[in-house]
């Protein structure tokens, strides 16, 4: 995993450039058979409130790694809530046992690659990254 | 970019439902580590005393996880606390069966949703205080052994969680036996408001051994040695109705409980919390409890600064029964301001101060005194 990290370091610098507006998209595989999703449905899929998308598919959240840009404007803006509002969050429901929250995979780019490739997964990105390969269910 | 791709593929087959889930082990861990001290000994207060005391607040939780397929999910967790001498209890070990994505089946030890924080009432973390305060979080066990159904609905905004539970707990040594374990925990949440209200009930037995049954039995002799301060004239009748409150003492499947009420508020920056608890008991051994707690907290990046007021006074009983309780001393009247500061360290670790003054109005029908706890501690997630 190391290896990779100059690579994907370069690809974070690059997006982190090309940022103007920063708009982030909530993005599914384009063989995921939900059309727009509210912004209530994406809050209660990554807080582990829902498991299934709106066709009744499971839905499997994955989050940007902690700290980026995307994932603060994500969780302020989407889920309403602060970093650390979201940790005492999952605290309480990992030590609980009712769940765990979405994995951490990356970036824009894994997101994108990873997204594409599985009609279960839901993910957010930059816009600006967005391309044929996904599909855009919310934008804000 | 053909490294990237393998990695993603890699991580693709690494999330990809449900083979993950089947595969994930969970491990994750909490530790709470305190130090304490009173200004003075006058005071009973969670076991401290006016020396510096290291390990009340010590408290260490490892939790596995794993779900053994599409259903089914185990859940242990293990906790070690300083205040019993590290001696490791399962706070949780349950078997859950997700019967549909609003109903999960569990089976095993479960924590009892006495209160607002009960799920996770040890791990630090996931509050402001050091410990939540004893005036409400009073009740000296949190696990029984069991079985729940949780039930989650949506109506409008509001998600509620409703949560159904029976069981016993009979620890070893104790002498006590608490059957027909049965309560009932509403919890709703829309955007930052919380309501909370439960409803428990048992029946307590006890066979006069142990650390509580030795108390109980010397409470029913203490009853009926009351002869001669309540009945100085020897009355035959009154002499029966003091042996009746004696019989009423002693435990023998007496039904027992209490109700709370919780409401909380919280938008990242203010946040408040009240509680209410008020319990009911046939025996008069048990006297009637009322307890609450208001806090506000108001965050400043990674401080938060709050304050707490809470409160418990045990009633007694009207007539003859009330008068036993009072010179039994079960009269008990006290409250706490607590004044602390939480600073998150980094994203799993916080560092809190708090101040707190306890002062017992009434206790065991005596006034009492009253004195500051000062407590630095450190709570952890990983």
């Amino acid at each position: 995993m190391i290896k990779f990290k100059p690579t994907l370091l370069a690809l974070l610098l690059t997006t982190a450039s090309l940022i103007v507006s920063a708009e982030t998209a909530v993005i599914v595989a384009t063989s995921n058979g939900n059309g727009a999703i509210d912004k209530a449905t994406i809050s209660k899929i990554f807080l582990g409130k829902t498991k299934s998308f709106p066709d009744d598919s499971q839905a499997v959240p994955i989050d940007q790694d902690d700290g980026s840009a995307v994932r603060e404007s994500f969780n302020s803006s989407l889920l309403g809530k602060s970093s650390s509002q979201l940790k005492s969050y999952w605290s309480r429901l990992i030590f609980t046992g009712k769940g765990t929250p979405p994995k951490q995979l990356g970036s824009d780019a894994d997101i994108k690659s990873l997204v594409s490739s599985n009609p279960n997964m839901i993910g957010y990105i930059d816009s600006s990254a967005v391309d044929s390969s996904v599909k855009v269910v919310l934008k804000f | 970019m053909k490294k990237i791709t393998i990695l993603s593929a890699f991580a693709a087959i690494a999330v990809l439902p449900p083979l993950t889930q089947a595969n994930d082990l969970n491990i994750n861990g909490f530790l709470s580590v305190g130090v304490s001290m009173l200004d003075n000994n006058d005071v009973t207060l969670d076991g401290f005393d006016n020396n510096g005391n290291f390990k009340n607040d010590t408290i260490l939780g490892l939790q596995i996880s794993k779900q053994v397929n599409d259903k089914t999910t185990v859940t242990g967790q293990l906790v070690s606390r300083g205040s019993d001498d590290y001696a490791t209890e399962s706070a949780w070990a349950y078997v859950n069966y997700a019967a549909s994505e609003n109903l999960d089946l569990r089976l095993g030890r479960i924590r009892v949703p006495f209160f607002y924080y009960s799920d996770f009432l040890e791990v630090g973390y996931a509050y402001d205080w050091v410990r939540p305060p004893s005036e409400v979080y009073s009740i000296p066990f949190s696990s029984i052994d069991g079985t729940d159904l949780n039930y989650r609905f949506s109506l409008g905004s509001w998600d509620t969680n409703a949560q159904l539970y029976y069981g016993r707990y009979s620890p070893s040594g104790a002498g006590v036996d608490l059957k027909n374990f049965t309560g009932l925990a509403l919890s709703s949440t829309s955007r930052n408001f919380t309501l909370r209200a439960s409803y428990h009930r048992l029946e307590i037995e006890t066979d006069g051994t142990g650390s509580f049954g030795a108390g109980n039995t010397a409470a029913v002799a203490g009853v009926t040695a009351l002869k001669p301060l309540l009945n100085p004239t020897n009355d035959a009748a009154i002499d029966a109705d003091i042996d009746q409150v004696a019989v009423d003492f002693a435990l023998t499947g007496q039904e027992l409980g209490f109700y709370g009420l919780a409401a909380g508020y919280d938008n990242g920056d203010i946040s408040a919390i009240a509680e209410y608890t008020q319990s009911f008991a046939d025996t008069p051994f048990f006297t009637s409890n009322t307890t609450y707690l208001v806090k506000v907290g108001k965050r400043f990046n990674d401080l938060v600064g709050h304050l707490t007021y809470t409160a418990t006074e045990n009633e007694l009983d009207s007539g003859l029964e009330g008068d036993v309780q009072k010179a039994l001393g079960l009269e008990n009247k006290q409250n706490s301001i607590i004044a602390g500061l939480r600073y998150d360290y980094d994203t799993s670790t916080a560092l809190k101060f708090e101040i707190q003054n306890h002062d017992e109005e009434i206790v065991n029908g005596a006034k009492g005194e009253s004195a500051m706890l000062y407590t630095v501690a450190i709570d952890l997630v990983f």
